[in-house]
């Protein structure tokens, strides 16, 4: 009975007054409508890079960069004189950096419990010629069956498949935006022009388009052994990429790989960290943004609160009388607070659901970073719940001085002023 | 009746012992009250009486357990007010008493009904038992028919009245009342006090009522005199009246030119 009386209070209160308590409930709702939408927004952008950054691209890159020691004759000479020797002014030698031993490499990498897939690459930075036109890239010769395992490629390929690129020794498939920019489409055949003056014709089977600008723009793939012979790497690679079971254990799988393999490697994060410390600073405005709302609908509660406690005072001192404890009095308010906070939730997700929906559909073309014909919504519950915590944490908060007030009041003085 | 009369009929539930109460603190501290000493026994009805500013409406608060003596004792029933803390306090007033203001503070979101059975609520009844009591109180008041309306829609009459029947829904030991018709008209005035007296006489309710008016007060049973924080005067109704007369025939005597 005790918390029944103290409810029906507290909802004849808020009854009572519907246009207040619409006014609370709006400012609440229009704070959770607000967050849930821009929360969605900002983190749409991210997540859908992030989302086609690890479907495109590897987990993992081991580099052509060699950990161990390097300098053999420091190093002879340390075992020599069973000391430690240092060699200043050495002049580095000519030679093409590459990844030796590949296959032993990648069967040990396969053994990892954390690795589901890798995959030999060999990468250089290629001029390509498409009659007048000229454009630099990077080439990637690829194994397709294992590339695939990595970066889900052959999704993104327009009118091929990855295994095309067995169909003659020189196939090519080309990033949407190198394609554009050459002109270049598929069945034609361009010219490769390589560092050393050599060029060589591919045939372009296809075209890919991973949404990432990044990669659209500058990339093509051809065969692995197109490659090596092109770049002069022999059956050496200068790259292994690697897909993760969880692309989220990049950073210390990474790790765990340079001490194994003893050469450089990369996770995706480390990859985009430029990209990725701006979603952060994006995310920090969105929370200030949105956050700054709910501070300003908390306000308005205190606001409707605090008049609602002054024009109670004699009520509030009858109830005393009563028999009702200071305790009673501030729960009363709390609930109020707490009701109005629930309801303003409720309808906040509501509108804010339909309001990121919206948002999401109208067609603002997106060029930068990620390609997208809409606004990227990340519509998902978890902005719900953020959301609607926030905003209860806050209705509660700004009903915690009024209810407190509410229930310190001396009923001697209300009633000595009223008397 | 003479006072020790009156007092054979109950036990002592309401004691005042040497009751000081200092109002405001430092240069500010007035005392309102000066060692007061009072005993009501059960079925009294009593009126305190005295001019504006006297610490009437002060000694009611006190004895209504909504404040506590700078000094001194207030025992209702036994309990002193003073070793009690706020939980104590409001169950005290919860069960032992009931409350009617000048103004009747209804709450106006709930009807005559509901507020008439707001106290048995907290004090734990059940809501079909607590129906049953509020609206056989409010038929014995008179406003029986208008339980389901709110307090805007009664009249300044019939919400003292609904105000009355609030007081009494725990059955308490105690009721008082500060200035109950002094925001009501002549009649409304009357019928409230006749309730009193009815629920007095035939209930043995212990009632106690601040009042200035000497008219309404000649219709209780005991005249509690204050006059500067003291009381002056204390006894059967008729007896003090009578001495009130005859200190006013005195005042007006001394006044009058000699010839």
């Amino acid at each position: 009975m005790g918390l029944k009386v103290l409810l029906l209070i507290a909802r004849r209160h808020l009854f009572h007054n519907l246009f207040r308590t619409g006014v609370s409930v709006s400012g609440v709702a229009i704070g959770v409508t607000f967050m849930v939408m821009l929360s969605a927004l900002m983190t749409g952008f991210e997540t859908k890079f992030v989302r086609e950054t690890i479907e495109s691209s590897p987990h993992v890159t081991i580099y052509d960069e060699y950990r161990g020691q390097t300098d053999e004759f420091a190093a002879w000479t340390s075992r020599q004189m069973g000391g430690v020797a240092r060699v200043d002014s050495a002049r580095p030698r000519e030679t093409v950096r590459r990844i030796k031993k590949p296959l032993e490499i990648l069967k040990a990498l396969r053994a990892l419990p954390e690795i589901a897939a890798c995959a030999p690459n060999v990468t250089g930075t290629a001029i390509m010629n498409f009659g007048t036109r000229e454009r630099g890239m990077n080439l990637v010769g690829i194994v397709p069956e294992d590339q695939e395992a990595v970066s889900s490629l052959d999704k993104y390929i327009q009118d091929a498949r990855i295994y095309d690129l067995y169909a003659s020794g020189g196939a090519l498939l080309l990033g949407y935006g190198v394609a554009e920019k050459l002109g270049a489409k598929k069945g034609d055949t361009v010219s490769i022009k390589l560092r050393n003056g050599d060029s060589r014709a591919l045939r372009v089977i296809g075209v890919f388009r991973t949404g990432i600008t990044t990669i659209d723009y500058a990339r093509g793939y051809t065969l692995l052994s197109v490659a090596q012979q092109l770049l002069g790497l022999g059956r050496d690679v200068n790259q292994i990429v690697v897909r993760l079971h969880d692309y989220s254990s990049a950073r210390a799988a990474a790790s765990k790989i340079e001490h194994l393999v003893r050469y450089r490697t990369e996770s995706w994060q480390e990859a985009n960290e430029n990209f990725l410390s701006i979603f952060v600073i994006q995310q920090i405005i969105t929370y200030l943004v949105t956050g700054g709302i709910m501070i300003v609908a908390a306000f308005g509660i205190l606001n409707v609160l605090i008049m609602l406690v002054m024009e109670k005072l004699p009520e509030i001192a009858m109830l005393k009388s009563m028999g009702f404890t200071a305790f009673d009095i501030t729960l009363v308010f709390l609930l109020e607070g707490l009701a109005i906070g629930v309801l303003g939730v409720l309808v906040g997700c509501v509108l804010g659901y339909y309001l990121t929906e919206f948002v999401g559909s109208l067609p603002i073309k997106q060029t930068g970073l990620v390609e997208s014909e809409h606004l990227v919504m990340n519509n998902v519950p978890r902005l719900y719940v953020v959301a609607g915590v926030a905003a209860l944490v806050c209705t509660v908060l700004a009903s915690v001085l009024p209810a407190l007030r509410a229930g310190r009041l001396d009923p001697v003085v209300t009633l000595r002023g009223h008397a | 009746m003479s006072l020790d009369a009156i007092r054979e009929r109950g036990k002592p539930v309401l004691q005042l012992v040497n009751l000081v109460r200092v109002l405001g603190e430092g240069e500010t501290a007035t005392e309102v009250l000066h060692g007061l000493n009072l005993t009501v026994t059960q079925g009294e009805f009593c009126a305190i009486v005295g001019p504006s500013g006297s610490g009437k409406s002060t000694l009611m608060y006190l004895l209504g357990a909504l404040d506590k003596p700078t000094s001194g004792q207030v025992i209702i029933d036994g309990s002193d007010v003073s070793t009690l803390d706020d939980d104590g306090l409001a169950r005290l007033r919860n069960e032992k008493l009931g409350f009617i203001f000048q103004f009747h503070y209804l709450l106006p979101e709930f009807t005559a009904l509901e507020n008439v059975m707001m106290p048995m609520f907290k004090l734990g009844v059940p809501a079909a038992e607590a129906r049953e009591r509020a609206q056989a109180l409010l038929d014995q008041l008179g406003i029986g028919t208008k339980s389901h309306r709110t307090p805007g829609r009664l009249s300044g009459g019939e919400q003292q009245r609904v105000a009355v029947a609030r007081s009494l829904a725990n059955q308490p030991l105690i009721v008082l009342g500060d200035e109950p018709t002094g925001n009501l008209d002549t009649v409304n005035s009357d019928n409230v006090f006749a309730i009193f007296e009815t629920l007095a006489r035939e209930q043995h309710q212990t009632i106690v009522v601040v009042t200035h008016d000497l008219d309404q007060a000649a219709r209780t049973d005991r005249i509690i005199r204050i006059v500067d924080g003291r009381i002056v005067d204390d006894g059967p109704t008729q007896d003090v009246l009578a001495r009130v007369e005859r200190e006013e025939a005195e005042r007006r005597s001394a006044l009058k030119p000699h010839a």
